[in-house]
This record gives C-alpha cells, sequence and structure tokens, in this order.
C-alpha cells in the first residue's frame, strides 16, 4: 500500500499542557458505517404515505415577460392535485439567502430581495414560472406539458461588462444599468493615489473568473408536510435550518415554531445549501395540494437553477517599490450576479475584504458592482468570494515581485500580515498567524529554490509556483456568530450531545464529539451527536463560513465543561474531597496526585439521576457561545508542473499545502477537507467550465458529461503538512479550514504555468485551447 | 405496456418483483424495494453513484433495464456487510477517512469490490483507472485510493474478510 505522507507539526513547543488524548487523533468519524453500507438517508431518500411528485416549468426563453398563463388544461388531468403559478404563492419579494438575519439591521438594507416563489418575468433559461403536484412523475410532467403560458420574449444579456451599458436591456426595473448594488471597500485606508505615486513600479491586471458549479452528488430535493394544525415540517438538505426556518416562516407568513426543518445526511454542500433551492415552490404546493409534496430537482436542472459560484471581471493594482515594500493595493471588481441578487452582495464584499487583509499595506481601496445577467444564478461557493479575487491578488503579487527582480516567495514573506496585524476586519488584531512557517516548510517540501532554477529544453516546459491565502474561522464582526451546545450525561456515563450543525460531509459530529469526550474525560465513542432537526436542537447559525469547529467547537467544550462541574461536584460529595481537587480521566474520576482514589463516570452519573433522597437530577451542560473574534486561519500552497507546449496541457506533478490550522482536532478529517479542496481547487483552474450559450441564453454545461469535475485520474501527489500554532480564541487552540484549500490551488498553478512558460492566461479555467493560444499569440509577438 | 413478474436474486434473497418493461434497474432497487444505497445523481452513467453489480460484474444501476437483469445475482451496497461486520473495504474506507458526505461511497466500494475481485494486489495507477467511473466530490479521491490498496492488503493477507 501506498505510504500516507502526512504530518503534523506542532510550533507551540509547549510541554506541560494537560497531555490530550482524544483530540489531535485520527478518529474515524462516527457515521463511516452508515454511509460504508448504504444505511444513511438523505433528504432525497425520504417517503411519505400519500406524497405527491411535485415538478417546475421552467422557462425557455432567456428574458421574457409573462403575458399570460392557462392551467386549466393541466388541472384536468385525473392525478393532478395542484397547478400553481406566481398567483398561487405569497406575493412577497424575497432574497433566498439567510445574510439578512446574520448581518445588523442596518447592513441587512443592503440585501436585495428581487425574486418570487414563481417568476412573474422570466430572466433566465430555467426560471420557475408554474409547477404542479401530481400523484407520480409521468402525471406531473404530462400537466407540465398541458400549461400554456404566452411569453413576450424580450432582447437578453449575458455578459456583465456588456449588462452595464446603457443601451443593454434592463432586467429589474430598480436596477439602472443593471447594477443591482455598488459596493466600496469598507476598510479603505490612506491614500492609493499617492500610494501608486510613491512607487517605483505600479503593475495593474485584469483577470476573468468562472462560474463554477458545487456539482454536490446529491441533487436538490426538498419534502414538505403540513399536519391538520397547519404545522409545516420540511425536509431539506439546508445547511442552516434555524435561519432556513425563520426566513420560511416569514415567507409564508406563518410563526417559527409552527415549521420544522429536518436535514438528515447532506450529499455535499459547500455552500450550496446556504439558501432557498427546491424547497419554497415545495412548500407552496404543499400548501395548495394539502398532501405531502417532495420536489426532486433533475440532473439538468440541478445544474442550471441551483446557483454557482459567482464570475468575476476583476481588476488588481499594485504599487511596489524597488526593495520589495508594498506601497497600495486596488481592486475594481465587477461581480456577474446572474438573473437575481442572492448572495452576490456579500461575496462582493468577502473577497475584497480578504484582497486586503492578506499584506501590509498602508493604501488600499476597493470598488465593485454587482450586475444583473440573464444567465443562471450566482451564489455562495466554498471561500465565498475568496478564491475569485485571491485568484487576481496572487498573480499580481507575482507579476511585482518579478518587476523589481525579487523572488516571489521572499516577496510574500517580507510582506504578508503576522500575528499582532490588523486582520481582514483591521480594528481586531491577529491572535495567531502561523503563515511564515507554512511558507518556509512548504517552500522545502516542493523544493522551491532548485525548481526555480530549472531550466527546460524541448516541448514540455516544467514551472513551479505558489499562492498564500487567508480565511476566516467564522465572520464576526460581520455576522453575530451564535451558536449553542447540550451535553446531557446518561445513567451509563455517556452522553448526547444535541447541536444544530447539519452533516453534509464536512466531519463536523465526530470533531465535536472529540471535543466533548476530551473534557469530560470520557471516550469518543461515549458521546452520541444529536443534531439536523430544529424541533430537538438548540438555535445555531448553521454550517457555513468554515466556522463550525472553532464556533460550535467552542460552545461543545463550554458545555462539556459545565457537566463537567456537576460531575465533580457530586463526585466530591461521595469522595470527601473538594470538586476542584479532582478530575476526570478514561471514565474515571479520580483525587489528583492520587490516581488510584477513583470513582466511575457512570457511577455518579446513574447516582445523580435515581437518587433515592429525593433530590435527583439529569446532570446536563448547556452553553450559548458568541464568537468575538474571527480567528483566521492562513496557507501557503506550491505547485510544480508541466506544460506541453505542443498541446497547452498542464500536467501536475505535486502540490503541497502547508495549513497553519491552529491545534488540528482529527488530523483525518482536517486533510480531508484540504483535500477534497485541493480537488475543487484544480478543478477551477483547469477543467471546470460552466457554459451559457450567447445566442440562446442556454447552459451548455448542464450535465457531468459537458462540465467535467476531476477524477481520480485528475489529483496530483499531494503532500499535506498541519502547522499547529495554537490560536488563544480557539477551542484547544483550532481553527476552521472548512473552506481554506480551495483558494489558493488556482493562482498557484496559474503562477506555475506563468514559470513555466512565461505567459499568463488571466482567464479561469485555464484549459489547453487557452494556454495553447497565448503560447502562439505569445511567440508570434515575439517572431516580430 | 402490461407488467410482469420478474425475479431476481438480490444479496442473496430471492425477490419476486412486479415491474414494467421499461423500468430501470436504480428505480426497482429505490423505489419499489427499498434499497436506498444505491444512489442516483445524473441518470445517464457519468457519476458511478448507482453502480451494483450484476453476476458479480460492474454494472450502472441507472442505464440498464430491470427486466435485462432477471435471474441474475444482483449484490447492492446493502449486501455487502455479513451482519455488522464490514467487508475489508468498507473498513478501510472508514478508517482511511475516505468518506465524507457518503453519497459517491457505496458506488466507489463496489467498483473497488469489482476491481479486487478481478485483481486482488493492485497497483495505485490501477486503482485510479478503476475508480475513475465513480465521481467525488468531496475527498479529492487520495483517501478513496489508500482505502482500496489497504484493503487489497488486508484481503491478501487474510484478515478481516
Amino acid at each position: 500500500m501506498s505510504a500516507l505522507k502526512k504530518e503534523v507539526i506542532d510550533l507551540s513547543g509547549i510541554e506541560n499542557e494537560k497531555k490530550q488524548s482524544i483530540v489531535g487523533k485520527r478518529i474515524p468519524r462516527s457515521d463511516a458505517f452508515e454511509k460504508s453500507t448504504g444505511l444513511a438517508r438523505y433528504t432525497i431518500d425520504v417517503k411519505l404515505p400519500g406524497m405527491l411528485v411535485g415538478k417546475v416549468l421552467r422557462s425557455p426563453h432567456a428574458h421574457a415577460n409573462i403575458l399570460n398563463i392557462d392551467k386549466s388544461k393541466a388541472e384536468k388531468i385525473p392525478g393532478v392535485e395542484a397547478v400553481i403559478t406566481a398567483e398561487d404563492v405569497p406575493n412577497r419579494l424575497f432574497n433566498g439567502t439567510f445574510t439578512i438575519y446574520k448581518v445588523s439591521p442596518e447592513r441587512a438594507k443592503h440585501e436585495v430581495e428581487d425574486r418570487y416563489i414563481l417568476s412573474k418575468k422570466a430572466r433566465f433559461v430555467g426560471d420557475g414560472i408554474a409547477a404542479v403536484a401530481a400523484i407520480d412523475e409521468e402525471t406531473a410532467e404530462n400537466a407540465l406539458e398541458l400549461i400554456d403560458v404566452q411569453y413576450e420574449k424580450l432582447p437578453a444579456v449575458y455578459d456583465c461588462i456588456e449588462a452595464m451599458n446603457t443601451d443593454a436591456p434592463r432586467i429589474h426595473d430598480f436596477a439602472k444599468n443593471n447594477i443591482a448594488k455598488h459596493i466600496s471597500f469598507p476598510f479603505a485606508a490612506g491614500d492609493v493615489e499617492q500610494g501608486f505615486q510613491q512607487a517605483d513600479y505600479n503593475i495593474e491586471s485584469t483577470f476573468k473568473t468562472s462560474k463554477q458549479k458545487h456539482c454536490q452528488l446529491e441533487l436538490d430535493s426538498c419534502v414538505a408536510k403540513f399536519d391538520p394544525q397547519g404545522r409545516l415540517t420540511i425536509w431539506s438538505p439546508c445547511c442552516q435550518i434555524h435561519l432556513f426556518r425563520r426566513r420560511i416562516a416569514w415567507l409564508f407568513g406563518l410563526k417559527e415554531g409552527m415549521v420544522r426543518v429536518i436535514s438528515n445526511y447532506v450529499g455535499g454542500s459547500f455552500g450550496g445549501r446556504s439558501n432557498f433551492n427546491a424547497e419554497p415552490i415545495c412548500i407552496a404546493l404543499a400548501q395548495k395540494s394539502g398532501k405531502p409534496v417532495k420536489l426532486e430537482y433533475t440532473s439538468e436542472e440541478d445544474f442550471i437553477v441551483h446557483m454557482s459560484r459567482q464570475p468575476f471581471v476583476q481588476t488588481g493594482k499594485i504599487g511596489v517599490k524597488k526593495d520589495g515594500t508594498i506601497t497600495a493595493l486596488q481592486t475594481k471588481l465587477v461581480t456577474n450576479g446572474g438573473a437575481y441578487f442572492e448572495t452576490s452582495g456579500a461575496t462582493t464584499a468577502v473577497n475584497m475584504v480578504l484582497f486586503m487583509g492578506l499584506y501590509r499595506c498602508p493604501n488600499m481601496a476597493g470598488e465593485g458592482d454587482v450586475v444583473y445577467t440573464n444567465t443562471p444564478v450566482s451564489g455562495g461557493f466554498r471561500g465565498y468570494g475568496n478564491p475569485q479575487g485571491t485568484f487576481v491578488l496572487e498573480q499580481i503579487i507575482d507579476m511585482a515581485a518579478e518587476k523589481i527582480g525579487m523572488d516571489p516567495m521572499a516577496f510574500r514573506l517580507k510582506n504578508h500580515r503576522r500575528t499582532g496585524d490588523p486582520s481582514w476586519w483591521p480594528s481586531i488584531p491577529l491572535g495567531s498567524c502561523a503563515l511564515e512557517e507554512c511558507i518556509r516548510i512548504g517552500a522545502e517540501r516542493i523544493g522551491w529554490e532548485e525548481k526555480r532554477s530549472r531550466k527546460d529544453t524541448g516541448t514540455k516546459k516544467k514551472g513551479v509556483g505558489m499562492a498564500i491565502m487567508s480565511h476566516p474561522s467564522n465572520v464576526f464582526p460581520l455576522f453575530i456568530e451564535h451558536s449553542n451546545a447540550s451535553v446531557n450525561l446518561n445513567e451509563d456515563g455517556s452522553a448526547f450531545v444535541s447541536v444544530g450543525v447539519s452533516e453534509a460531509g464536512q466531519g463536523s459530529l465526530v470533531v465535536l464529539a472529540q471535543i466533548a469526550a476530551e473534557e469530560l474525560g470520557i471516550h469518543v465513542e461515549d458521546v452520541h451527536m444529536v443534531t439536523g432537526d430544529t424541533d430537538i436542537t438548540p438555535f445555531d447559525m448553521g454550517t457555513y463560513g468554515s466556522r463550525t469547529t472553532y464556533v460550535l467547537g467552542n460552545a461543545v467544550l463550554s458545555a462539556a465543561r459545565k457537566a463537567k462541574i456537576q460531575l465533580l461536584a457530586h463526585a466530591g460529595k461521595k469522595l470527601k474531597v473538594s470538586a476542584d481537587e479532582l478530575d476526570i480521566k478514561d471514565r474515571q474520576i479520580f483525587v489528583k496526585g492520587q490516581p488510584k482514589k477513583t470513582i466511575p463516570v457512570a457511577e455518579i452519573a446513574r447516582d445523580t439521576i435515581y437518587d433515592h433522597q429525593g433530590k435527583g437530577s439529569n446532570i446536563i451542560g448547556t452553553s450559548s457561545f458568541n464568537a468575538s473574534n474571527s480567528a483566521p486561519t492562513f496557507q501557503a500552497a506550491f505547485v510544480d508542473l508541466e506544460v506541453d507546449t505542443d498541446t497547452g496541457v498542464v500536467n501536475i506533478l505535486k502540490m503541497v499545502m502547508a495549513q497553519d490550522i491552529g491545534k488540528t482536532i482529527n488530523p483525518l478529517g482536517a486533510e480531508g477537507q484540504l483535500e477534497g479542496s485541493a480537488a475543487q481547487g484544480i478543478g477551477y483552474a483547469l477543467c471546470e467550465d460552466f457554459v451559457v450559450d450567447s445566442n440562446s441564453g442556454r447552459t451548455l454545461s448542464d450535465s457531468l458529461h459537458t462540465y467535467r469535475i476531476p477524477s481520480s485520474l485528475d489529483i496530483p501527489e499531494l503532500e499535506i503538512i498541519l502547522v499547529e500554532e495554537k490560536d488563544p480564541t480557539g477551542p484547544f487552540g483550532a481553527k476552521g479550514i472548512g473552506e481554506a484549500g480551495s483558494v489558493a490551488i488556482a493562482p498557484a498553478i496559474a503562477n506555475a504555468i506563468y514559470n513555466a512558460i512565461g505567459v499568463r492566461v488571466k482567464e479561469l479555467p485555464m484549459t489547453p485551447e487557452k494556454i495553447f493560444k497565448a503560447i502562439k499569440m505569445a511567440s508570434s509577438q515575439e517572431g516580430r | 405496456m402490461s407488467k410482469q413478474i420478474a425475479k431476481f436474486n438480490i444479496n442473496g434473497r430471492p425477490y419476486e418483483v412486479l415491474i414494467e418493461p421499461q423500468t430501470i434497474l436504480v428505480d426497482l432497487l429505490r423505489d419499489q424495494l427499498d434499497l436506498m444505497g444505491t444512489r442516483l445523481n445524473c441518470g445517464v452513467g457519468e457519476c458511478g453513484a448507482c453502480t451494483v453489480l450484476i453476476d458479480g460484474k460492474l454494472n450502472l444501476a441507472c442505464s440498464r433495464l430491470a427486466i435485462t437483469a432477471t435471474g441474475k445475482d444482483i449484490l447492492t451496497i446493502e449486501g455487502l456487510a455479513k451482519g455488522t461486520t464490514l467487508h475489508p473495504i468498507q473498513k478501510a474506507f472508514a478508517e482511511y477517512g475516505a468518506i465524507q458526505c457518503g453519497f459517491c461511497t457505496p458506488g466507489m466500494i463496489l467498483s473497488a469490490k469489482a476491481l479486487l475481485d478481478s485483481n486482488p494486489n493492485p497497483t495505485k495507477k490501477e486503482v485510479q483507472e478503476a475508480l475513475a467511473g465513480n465521481l467525488c466530490r468531496c475527498t479529492g479521491y487520495l483517501k478513496i485510493v489508500d482505502a482500496v490498496l489497504a484493503a487489497a492488503d488486508a484481503m491478501g493477507k487474510g484478515g478481516l474478510a
């Protein structure tokens, strides 16, 4: 078998810390049995008695007024239980994300609410116009065909730059030049123009990023059921169940307590389950028909209707002195939001604040426009604007280094922010940052010095490149970062921990169980996680923003500590010692310094419940945790590759990711997050291409055949190094790395391609065709 | 067209089911027999989530009419473990962190089984090739490949199976 090249490097040097026996261990995930035997259940597997099948009629036109809809024929088909259009659903404009509840009321005003459950005007090919619920799929499909929609076709626009032209068709009445929102970098500093004047060189370049599709293996679906008292139960793969519940309640005019959201195992999210998908139409069908309804997207629908990563046209400008000092940074970007606003405002803002948050620089400014086009809706995807911005930033950093004749690694080492510097939210300093170590270790592992000086002859050119990145472990203080946990002791000394996280593959359940078990001194298999149901779990902001290990981890740690205090108080009485003389290890409560004086956790747990003196209590620790720090994580990524100049094909030889992680709770899970992100990063860089036809507005990449994601053959050797410098605010020092891995890969590949062939391909994905053309163009210019 | 009774041997158990000539195997398994471990995504043989073994051979249940599998031995993921004892491939997937969201896992494991049944000592490259028809969006495949190699090793030593 192959050797596992995995490593954890501890920089803390703290020897006397209490040895952790569970945190830091490669513990397999608790759901592995269910998932490997096919017993795990996802939303798409939900079946209810008497459940109807929902189907949606979608616009074939990219832009059209709807003059009339005749649904009478469809309604007459036997087995059709509901046919709905915009007239049958709440007449309420909404935004299907939950940002509005996360940010301050003042900031919430910037979230644009611009869509209805079923559209009154078609704004992209695939816009939902009408829907049917019927006894089976065939009947529902037949009914869809009998809905007669009269469209008045309108001119359409697909390119976000063209959409801003004064003569471009207007997609939403309120949005002049199709600009939905102008957003300025909120922490502008100094005077950029002066900064550029002070520079010896100014480098400016424009890049285009692509509309990457999440491609979660579980297609979107939803089951909705109203009970006779009007209480609504929804089965949904949504990963923010409490915010989802509030938004659905608002949209349908219900009280939150009248809505229950159940999220089973989720077949992949990557940010794509952070907003409404199939749910509003499904609920409207259940309401109209009075019966449970399941709405399952087809694979094609999932590609077109489920949002995909915002493409940006982004310019980055950097001023640099000959000694390598950065004097100014500026970015201007246009966000192609697609037909509706959704998360495009937030991702545009995140792009800018993280673009500006990586390097020390006195003069900074940024401006962004979110623009409507007649294309499928854009949304948040792992990294949330950061992969796009970092793709630009990390290339202009390389270009600046080249201009002054400095090694790009040395340039980064000179300029990157470090512990004590302002974070992306400048008033809050960085509490930890192991980026310097990440860069040095990563460079050593890829063989930076030797490979940068490599000289190729022949048609295959080798190149090595790097990029660094930063991403926070939650979105404080821009978002409320509030999580709750309860740790409940059973009478056998085991515990169940109730939390509102959704399990979409990220492995949070084992991480949280490890944290609880470590603190309680019991075994990880003694901890049972309860999750994914708003009726049985306490409030949580949900699964997004790399936050669960950090925010919910802190909540679980604190709840477990409270349970432990109760345990020790009861044990102290029994052992006739004060509670602070006690500790717990290996399911035994012991007197410190007298390891043989013990009493089992199970005995205390049982006796406090079954108390024959009539003073029984159940040991339960509860905690509400509100983050007051975003604990940004950092990474240095290195890529060694080969470009075939005859074909433009890139062959990645090796990648190294050195990750500043604070403290690793579970290396198996942490590596898995980084490896999976790296694969998505490779796809983003080289092959994933979402194509909208510029004549018809149809999405041409509407399947896994026409939109290629990496397979097992596309993954190179990957070395991951987890660099541990404990964050003072994280649970056991941990930070969140759910998104970190997807950010630096594409720019590192781009820089390596440049190192190989001396040409930059400034548009994602960097396909063989584009690379080949760039090589040809460069050589024809040289020849002139 | 008219329905008919069809016989299958699924996971070692005989089934008699009323099917239509156009019933797709994946729908039979999931909708009629509640064997939900066979997953469905693309429906046209691109993702491998619906992989099953028919008479030991790798098949995509989304692209095969149920009627063409009558009388045959079908192995779905539900039939791989013996009670609560996991097959070495399943065990390795758990231990090596080869599972994240788990949606591709059943198909991935059955593809690995088809490989190891015909080639008990595959190279890394052979494993990567054998799994190329099973897409995974979570793991980046590295831990999956490691798990299959570890399972081959364990099975070769006669342990676990």
